[in-house]
């Protein structure tokens, strides 16, 4: 693989908080998934990438040059920022062409791209719409318009699934699975799992201003499984409940809630756990009122990984 | 030939800059409290029209020097160096908290361009909303039965208009400084302007010449009483180096804005 983004001994700290920390990684053709909790320092370091920032310590290269103040490189570089900010008078299309005719695009060639990147994240309907009177996802679609405008090698995408709705995850899911198929460096950063796993199957997973794992996402799950699977049920009758369970190998302990309303158990085997719940409940004539794995998030996986 | 297409590459992107900015300052809500600003200097014209008409004071008035104490006051000590202020700070503060600043920084042009394409934006619209006021007052203080004073007077009109566009450059370049570099730019930029500027230019000696009214001051033909005070205490700096300091500290300002906004880190909090 040869790398396109490049980042060696790489440190960022602002003041006396290091926000990353002594991070080598390389990334090449493809999707790449940045993984980590909120916090985690993944903004940072696709801040690093794209050059807003400079390195405390290490260094950081694009196309093999520094990415620092090289502004000719922003030509082959697309970003699409987690914030949700706008210049809000501007309609779609106008937001577009103010942006790519700071390239060096002419006249028809900014239109006909405006056209293009409008079509790709499906906003052409709505292109004469102030972005002010977007939808949270139209203002999701067309930030990512702009980051993909000017058809970049390099495309860093922070969150871009954020406050989407179910298609139009789809959509962006799909769009990044195709450019990462055409050749295109993309990097993309969530804090959910599910999220990335859609998306690629490489990541580099980030907790605490470090990066944990390089690789594929499927060894992080093994390395999930093999830790046990905390599963809250909330029901009509939680001890009755916990009098089935606990006659099961792979059920580990089973907590109630104070309240006495919901019990928490730990499986090692949570697909066996979920196969045999609806047979337990009707045979003890219990009501399902709630089931919820807090492992579900990342930040459960990292206390795994990092204990 | 890749000179001269580095120079329209550099002007093409300049102007784009310039007028997403442009647009960007001019819908903001500054432009409501300047609109305002600018109707009082109206307003004040008015008033000096009535008085000239009506014969209110003792001795007879001509036209000039209303038109000259309201330049000197309303126009230069008030108007410009609320617009250059309330605009100039704004230039990049304001896409730092609106946190659009990531969209221009991930474009293919040297930062500092884009700090001179807010620059031109600035100064394009401290004229669009200061000039327009200076000549209308003009017309409200000369329009008459006899129209010789106004024809008259046309000079004086012509170079006020060329020392306030020098002065929306000035306080323009200093405002767009702070703006670029520090976090409350705008309460500095009032600190000095109706702090340092009003205390130093009535102090003797050399400190007088720290500021940018000075310069202004000694080449404006109407004095405002801050400015006769001043000229008490001290000569005007002749006019040739007036405005030769004044252009020098324009690109001094600007180019330190442009340095700082090439070396500084912009960190947008999420």
């Amino acid at each position: 693989m040869s790398a396109l983004v490049e980042g060696k001994t790489l440190s960022k700290w602002y003041g006396q908080v290091v926000a990353l920390n002594n991070v080598t990684f390389t990334i090449g053709q493809g999707v790449v998934g940045l993984l980590g909790p909120n916090g985690a320092g993944k903004s940072t370091l696709m801040k690093l990438i794209t050059g807003q920032l400079r390195p405390s310590q290490g260094e950081i290269t694009v196309f093999g040059e520094r990415i620092w103040n090289n502004f000719p490189l922003f030509h082959r570089m697309g970003f699409c920022p987690e914030q949700d900010s706008f210049y809000e008078r501007m309609t779609g299309a106008e937001f577009l062409s103010a942006l790519l005719h700071m390239h060096p695009f002419g006249d028809a060639e900014v239109a006909k791209r405006v056209d293009s990147a409008l079509e790709t994240v499906n906003l052409s309907s709505v292109r004469d719409k102030k972005i002010a009177a977007y939808s949270k996802g139209m203002r999701q679609r067309i930030k990512l318009a702009q980051a993909i405008a000017h058809d970049p090698d390099v495309m860093v995408l922070d969150e871009p699934l954020a406050g989407m709705d179910p298609v139009g995850r789809r959509d962006i899911i799909q769009l990044v699975r195709q450019w990462g198929k055409e050749g295109k460096c993309v990097v993309v950063s969530s804090h959910i799992l599910h999220e990335v796993e859609a998306m690629t199957s490489t990541i580099l997973l980030m907790h605490n201003g470090k990066v944990l794992a390089e690789g594929d996402v499927h060894q992080i799950r093994d390395l999930i499984d093999r830790h046990p699977h905390s599963i809250r049920i909330r029901c009509s009758r939680p001890r009755k409940l916990a009098e089935a369970l606990v006659g099961f190998p792979d059920v580990e302990s089973i907590h109630f809630d104070p309240e006495g309303d919901a019990l928490t158990a730990e499986s090692r085997k949570p697909d066996e756990f979920y196969g045999r719940l609806p047979e337990l409940m009707l045979d003890n004539d219990i009501e399902l009122e709630e089931i919820t794995s807090p492992d579900d998030n990342l930040q459960a996986v990292f206390h795994y990984l990092v204990k | 030939m890749a000179d001269s297409d580095g120079v329209a590459k550099g002007w093409r992107n300049l102007k784009t800059i310039a007028n997403l900015t442009l647009d960007t300052l001019f819908w903001s809500k500054k432009t409501l409290f300047v609109g305002l600003l600018s109707l009082i200097v109206l307003a004040l014209a008015g008033v000096g029209r009535a008085v000239l008409v009506l014969n209110l004071v003792p001795t007879a008035l001509p036209a000039s020097q209303v038109f000259g104490t309201l330049m000197s006051t309303a126009v230069m000590r008030f108007l410009v160096v609320f617009v250059t202020l309330f605009y100039g700070t704004a230039l990049v503060s304001e896409e730092v908290e609106g946190k659009t600043l990531t969209y221009l920084f991930m474009r293919p042009i040297p930062k500092p361009t884009i700090m001179l394409g807010k620059y031109v934006a600035l100064v394009w619209i401290g004229s669009i909303m200061v000039l327009p006021v200076v000549m209308a007052s003009y017309l409200i203080l000369y329009v008459g039965a006899d129209m010789r004073p106004f024809f008259q007077d046309l000079n004086v009109l012509c170079r006020d208009i060329g020392i306030i566009f020098l002065a929306l450059l000035a306080y323009g370049s200093f405002f767009s400084l702070l703006g670029a570099w520090l976090k409350h730019s705008i309460l500095i930029g009032l600190a000095y302007a109706f702090g340092w500027e009003g205390i130093v230019a009535v102090l003797p000696g050399f400190t007088r010449k720290l500021t940018i009214t000075h310069y202004l001051q000694s080449i404006f033909p109407h004095q405002d009483t801050l400015g006769a005070l001043s000229m008490l205490v001290g000569d005007r700096t002749d006019p040739l180096e007036s405005i030769v300091t004044l252009v020098l500290m324009i690109v001094l300002f600007v180019a330190t804005a442009s340095l700082i906004v090439r070396e500084k880190e912009y960190v947008l909090e999420q």
